[in-house]
């Protein structure tokens, strides 16, 4: 599964923008409408996608978006 | 305090360009621009006088005058000071917008207004292209982003600024002249616009001095949105009405970010909100460590109130006192505050600012004596009042009681004339500094297919004061489920705003409300908190 494309039209819904394209660089100042409440809209987002759950733990130390995908990924093979 | 304007010119714009440049300071850094990234830019005060005149220019020649409306909706951004030192220049009156809101936040505004331009980001047309039709008296769009026109109403900033005039004389503006508009939320209806003027430059001079301590040598930095009063009030008028560089930074919270700028920018005075500094103070300790902070000689903070421990944080960790401020919208400058040169009191908010009469007042208008809480009052007449609430002169004259602004606020005052916050007198939530009607929170959730009814509360919450709780009952076909709870989260920070997205959302049977239909939202916090509803005989069966 290509987490890292599946992931943009989830951000696109979630910040409301369409011309969001995400890349495994891409952080919370590339985003016009991403802060830190509005992440936890994204974060839930990501969450029912893939019907995971992230620990309050894990949050914190995710950089950009390629750690998300890598937590993302994770979890998924721990399913 | 009048001997700060000359020649009968109070406009805010040319005080805080033009009049700087005349005074010698035309090569001084007005503004040190710190991109997200940290990429450093400077504008002296020349260019920021010749790039506000230059907008001033834009707008003339869209045919926007004196008394006009114009909204700024932007992140923090260098387009954004330029444009609204230029709109003022004209003597067009400036709204700014927090860049996290939504649709119908916008509309509730920018519609009341009756907005002629607005500047915003190719990012936010898409938010704005959904309620244009709604927004008959918006003409221009501008975009600060777009290299070229989209159309004849959605314009290039850039191609704008580069076809307009550098010159641009400034017109001698009465103190009563309509300057700036910032939307505040109250417990019930819509956002109400407060209306400012340009004489309220000559508070937020005096304040900026004597209250946040700044002289023309210093390097200050005031984190806050110019979406909200201190964005505008000390984050462009005061230091600028006094020729003192600033620092604008266009990143989020970032702890090692923000230590870092102190550090390498030689921060002297920085104003920041206890939200932000809760969030510093959770921090590992080595961070601190790290970083060298010998210019910065103070911290003030505003927006809600400062715990004790914040302080002690900051002297145990950082060597450094921070300054807890009060003021308002409406207010426009810092009422109260705790400032170098008189003593802490570690949860006060101070003392009156010079020329600022507070007042305890019962509900009845009677004079409270010290120590008893009430409701906390300023005697009309200061600099910085606001003038009125655009379209809404009953609510300004509710407001106005026996020569008393009541601020909505409750506190009492010690024997020593320091002024102690207590709450609210109504049920608007201030979380993070940001004050949020439940109203508008509720209105914004029952659109949402599935819920019948909601009921939004505060609670205290040891980060941001307090904390949006939903409560939502729902339509008996639906069921409450993760994704149903992200298409309502979703929902409100579209429509409204990130800040206004509830923590928590709660699935109930009903919503409690009285017997007129009321929600009784007392219930559901005694409910939250697991404490005493009290008196509930005029609970609906």
């Amino acid at each position: 599964m290509d987490i890292l494309a599946e992931l943009t039209p989830i951000f696109r819904e979630v910040f409301d923008d369409d011309a969001i394209v995400v890349t495994r660089q891409t952080t919370a100042n590339d985003v016009d409408a991403w802060d830190s409440l509005s992440h936890m809209n994204m974060v839930m987002a990501v969450e029912v996608k893939f019907n995971i759950r992230f620990a309050l733990g894990e949050l914190p130390s995710l950089r950009n978006v390629g750690d998300l995908v890598d937590l993302t990924a994770k979890k998924l093979a721990k399913k | 305090m009048d001997q700060f304007i000359l020649n009968n010119q109070y406009n805010i714009g040319h005080i805080c360009t033009t009049r700087q440049c005349e005074a010698g300071l035309g090569d001084k850094v007005a503004m040190r621009w710190l991109s997200s990234h940290l990429e450093q830019h400077d504008y002296t005060f020349n260019e920021l006088d010749r790039d506000s005149s230059r907008f001033a220019n834009v707008l003339s020649g869209l045919g926007i005058g004196s008394g006009d409306v114009f909204f700024t909706f932007l992140p923090k951004m260098p387009e954004q000071f330029c444009a609204f030192l230029g709109a003022l220049k004209l003597q067009v009156i400036v709204g700014t917008l927090f860049s996290n809101f939504g649709e119908e936040a916008i509309l509730d505004r920018v519609g009341d207004a009756g907005a002629k331009v607005l500047i915003t980001k190719k990012s936010f047309l898409k938010k704005i292209s959904r309620i244009r039709e709604r927004l008959p008296a918006l003409r221009v769009i501008i975009l600060v982003d777009a290299d070229e026109h989209f159309s004849d109403d959605i314009l290039s900033y850039g191609l704008s600024m580069s076809e307009a005039s550098d010159h641009f004389t400034t017109a001698l503006t009465p103190p009563e002249t309509p300057s700036v508009l910032h939307y505040t939320s109250g417990s019930t209806g819509k956002p109400k616009g407060v209306l400012h003027a340009h004489r309220s430059i000559l508070m937020q001079h005096f304040t900026t001095e004597s209250v946040l301590g700044l002289t023309p040598d210093d390097l200050f930095w005031c984190t806050a949105d110019q979406g909200w009063v201190t964005g505008t009030s000390y984050g462009i008028i005061g230091p600028w009405s006094m020729g003192v560089t600033q620092v604008h930074f266009g990143g989020g919270y970032n702890a090692e970010e923000w230590f870092r700028i102190l550090q390498e920018q030689r921060v002297t005075v920085w104003y920041s909100a206890p939200t932000a500094l809760r969030m510093l103070m959770r921090e590992d300790v080595e961070l601190y460590r790290r970083f060298d902070l010998t210019s910065l000689r103070h911290i003030s903070s505003v927006g809600e109130p400062l715990n004790p421990e914040v302080i002690h944080w900051a002297r145990r960790t950082i060597g450094k006192e921070i300054y807890d401020t009060w003021f308002q919208t409406e207010t426009g400058a810092i009422m109260i505050a705790n400032r170098p040169g008189i003593e802490i009191r570690p949860g006060s908010m101070g003392t009156a600012v010079s020329g600022i009469e507070p007042a305890i007042i019962a509900d009845d208008g009677t004079i409270i004596l010290d120590e008893t809480h009430g409701n906390l009052c300023v005697k009309v007449g200061w600099p910085s009042m606001f003038t009125t609430y655009l379209n809404s002169p009953t609510v300004y004259a509710s407001r106005m009681k026996a020569g008393y602004y009541y601020t909505g606020d409750t506190a009492y005052r010690d024997a020593d004339g320091y002024y102690w916050f207590r709450g609210r007198s109504d049920d608007v939530i201030n979380t993070a500094g940001h004050l949020i009607s439940p109203f508008e929170i509720e209105s914004s959730l029952i659109e949402v297919a599935e819920v019948a009814e909601a009921g939004v509360i505060g609670v205290p919450c040891e980060l941001l004061y307090e904390k949006v709780i939903a409560f939502v009952s729902l339509h008996r076909q639906a069921s409450f489920s993760r994704e149903l709870e992200l298409k309502i989260r979703l929902h409100v920070t579209n429509k409204l705003s990130s800040v206004a997205t509830p923590h928590e959302i709660i699935c109930v049977d009903s919503v409690p409300k009285n017997k007129s239909g009321k929600i009784m939202r007392r219930v559901l916090k005694a409910s939250y908190l697991g404490t005493d509803a009290g008196d509930i005989s005029t609970l609906e069966d």
